[in-house]
């Protein structure tokens, strides 16, 4: 790590928070903006915002498989080839073989372990949840009941909204409250009869997706050098513009502007050090991922932001005479209730006509559906909604392989747009069930001497029954749009990982013996130990978390300094 | 529906062009440990076979008043792609396929003659199941030489940089536009 490690004076911070992804920047930001000398520790290698996106320029040719990844390479790759099956992003998805995990059932744990870790990769959909979403659990005798509500996050989405950068369309709906948005993409020619065709026939609304994306920069992006979005949807290669929402674009250059921030890389945290006496944190200890040199560091309080397995993991680690189980575990819950969203189901077509619409650029994003179904007067047999992502694209030339054909005129062919189609593929709400689990194992290692996670989770029944819904209703809208060979589908693929939404296993309660963590994200038994990624999720919604995760993040940074300044931590 | 046939699937669903590197994942992880790959340096194709492969790949894309595909380095690309991102039953399919055409003597043939056998061929494969040797070259052939530089600048409106998002409207036979971000 060459750092002057000697004495412990120089290890120690006002705040330390592990992990550089989309929420740890958040934590990195706020705490250092709100006067705080901070220290990041990053599992992984450094990735410099720009320098180190080493594809983003390359054009086609310049790929040695152009494009494709090497069987030597997927299988590194296991959890993730499903996702990153490109040449050009291959890099930034952790070796799987390398950080091996062990599954019960089937999870694909996807994992990006460098600076930035998953905001490199992200999807970038960005919605609010709505009042229903933090109400459900109670109503309903789910899990437990979220210890906040909407108003209690509202004013906390509307500061992330502003500084990530936005787009989409303000659509004035409960089911998915509007958040500050730049203008957003414009929608295709067939995309806009699809609107308007189950506006009309499903009285459904169809709305552009909300992604971070800068449409439209605003001064305090332009200062911290973001510009304009350039179309080129290369994103996962990593934006030299900028233009979508990463810890390396946005956060940690406002969170090293104050002049307050230290990033450790290569520093994977093995557990949390307690105070002898006090029933409270005083630092972390951490292996080198390349030398195996053990270092202890210290603070005032710590933010766990390393991805809802290995924030929680590092609490099952942190074991003591007074948490035997696990940091905070007195409940048990650690580690339970891990959710995602259940998706590879939804429905397709192929669309007649359009033949003199195309579009030009390479749009970032898709359409949005948001949910309908257990919505106002509609009662299903399960319980909570789905909604769809989706749009319509014209085929290039890669449709050649599937056509007949070949020589001079299919040459000629394959250079003109090919017909359109359309996908629209459901993202459903998974319940909490404490069965849906994952633990450490008792035998098994990896390289650092830490226990393997042992997954053990699959969606159930009401998830199930949802899936029918999610594929009849695509369907059902292709159908009002009048397109064609309409394919509903259910794919067996689908499982947990999938999504990449892994949620709870530290979930928020007002309770410390059903939950980990308070209203306030600190863990209940531990005050100045707080978990605001995935793992707090009390329950999932059926929109993208990331937007939810970084207002908690915001949220319980300003309470943590707050305390601090109180001399409650 | 197995777990490799599903997620083939779900590559076609979400409109990826090139469901193949997932394919031949999954087949792999199926095949973990029962299979190697030949060494680096072993020419994956003979002499024969090799121009076999290129005469195939020029039928599929000839040179016309653009580039076709031996003009791009398309044979090569073949036999480098079939040894770095195709499981051993694919490479088997493709050697048993190009071992047949060997054994017609096609590089004797006519151009006339070796249409119409890759026409037969064609027919045949659209009847099988799972990856043929026609699906397998004509996919290699088409990726090679649409993603080649002088593939990509005779073929397509090449935008690297598109800058903003449009619907348009085309005229008839317009070129598509490239952004290349598909890699």
């Amino acid at each position: 790590m060459n750092l002057n490690t000697k004495s412990e004076k120089a290890r120690t911070y006002d705040a330390i928070v592990v992990g550089s992804g989309l929420t740890g920047g958040w934590a990195a930001k706020e705490l250092t903006e709100k006067g705080l000398k901070v220290l990041v520790l990053e599992r992984g290698y450094e990735v410099r915002h720009i320098t180190d996106y080493k594809t983003a320029m390359m054009d086609p040719w310049e790929f040695e498989h152009r494009g494709r990844v090497t069987t030597a390479s997927a299988e590194e790759h296991y959890a993730s080839n499903y996702f990153s099956a490109r040449e050009g992003t291959q890099h930034f998805y952790t070796n799987d073989k390398e950080n091996p995990y062990v599954e019960k059932r089937p999870f694909n744990w996807i994992r990006a372990y460098h600076t930035g870790g998953k905001s490199l990769l992200w999807g970038k959909h960005s919605y609010r949840w709505n009042t229903e979403d933090f109400l459900a659990n109670a109503k309903e005798g789910i899990g437990v009941d979220w210890p906040i509500r909407y108003e209690d996050i509202e004013p906390w989405y509307s500061y992330v909204e502003k500084f990530v950068g936005i787009y989409g369309q303000a659509e004035g709906l409960a089911v998915l409250p509007d958040s500050h948005f730049l203008p957003p993409f414009a929608m295709t020619a067939p995309e806009i009869h699809l609107k308007e065709s189950v506006a009309r026939k499903l009285n459904r609304p169809i709305t552009m997706g909300r992604v971070a994306h800068l449409t439209k920069a605003q001064p305090h992006h332009l200062a911290l050098g973001r510009t304009d979005c350039q179309v080129r949807n290369r994103c996962t290669r990593g934006c030299p513009y900028g233009s979508y929402f990463s810890s390396l674009s946005a956060t940690l250059p406002a969170a090293r502007n104050t002049g307050r921030l230290t990033i450790v890389h290569n520093a994977i945290v093995k557990e949390v050090l307690l105070h002898d006496k006090l029933q409270k944190a005083k630092g972390v200890r951490v292996i080198d991922q390349d030398t195996m040199e053990v270092t202890d560091f210290y603070a005032k309080v710590l933010f766990l932001n390393a991805g809802a397995i290995g924030s929680t993991s590092i609490l099952m680690n942190s074991k003591s005479a007074r948490f035997p189980n696990g940091l905070g575990n007195d409940s048990d819950q650690l580690g339970r209730n891990i959710m995602d969203h259940h998706l590879a189901v939804g429905a397709r077509a192929d669309i007649g006509g359009f033949e003199d619409d195309h579009y030009f650029g390479a749009r970032p994003g898709s359409l949005y559906i948001p949910r309908f179904r257990n919505w106002g007067n509609d009662k299903r047999s399960y319980l909570r909604g789905f909604g769809y992502q989706g749009g319509a694209n014209r085929a290039d030339w890669g449709r050649g392989a599937a056509e007949t054909g070949f020589g001079a005129d299919f040459k000629i062919k394959m250079t003109q747009p090919g017909p359109w189609s359309i996908n629209l593929g459901g993202f459903g709400e998974v319940l909490p069930d404490p069965n849906n689990r994952f633990y450490l194992s008792t035998d098994q290692k990896d390289k650092w001497g830490l226990p393997l996670v042992v997954f053990d989770a699959d969606f159930g029944e009401n998830e199930k029954a949802m899936r029918k819904d999610i594929m009849n209703d695509a369907a059902e809208m292709l159908e009002a749009a009048g397109f064609r060979n309409i394919v509903p589908y259910d794919l067996p693929v689908s499982h947990m990982g999938l999504g990449i939404h892994e949620m709870g296993t530290a979930r928020m309660g007002r309770d410390p013996k059903t939950s980990i963590l308070n209203k306030f994200n600190q863990v209940h038994t531990c005050k100045n130990v707080f978990v605001t990624d995935g793992a707090a999720m009390t329950s999932a919604s059926n929109v993208n978390p990331s937007l939810t995760y970084m207002a908690l993040t915001a949220r319980a940074a300003n309470h943590a300094v707050t305390q601090l300044k109180a001399r409650n931590l | 529906m197995n777990r490799r046939e599903a997620l083939a699937r779900t590559a076609w669903l979400l409109g990826s062009a090139l469901s193949g590197p997932t394919l031949h994942a999954m087949n792999r992880w199926e095949t973990a440990g029962k299979q190697t790959v030949p060494g680096q340096n072993d020419p994956f194709l003979n002499e024969t076979r090799k121009a076999i492969a290129a005469r195939v790949a020029d039928l599929i894309i000839p040179r016309t008043d653009t580039p076709g595909a031996i003009d791009t380095g398309v044979p090569d690309f073949i036999e480098l792609m079939l040894r770095d991102c195709y499981e051993k039953p694919a490479q088997h399919t493709f050697l048993t396929g190009l071992g047949q055409l060997e054994q017609k003597e096609f590089l004797t043939l006519s151009p006339g003659r070796q249409t119409e056998m890759l026409r037969r061929i064609e027919a045949d494969a659209k009847k099988a199941k799972g990856p043929t040797f026609w699906r397998i070259i004509k996919e290699l052939t088409l990726l090679g030489y649409f993603s080649s530089e002088a593939g990509i600048k005779a073929s397509f409106d090449y935008q690297p940089i598109p800058g903003r998002f449009e619907a348009i409207k085309i005229r008839p036979g317009q070129k598509d536009f490239m952004y290349g971000h598909k890699f």
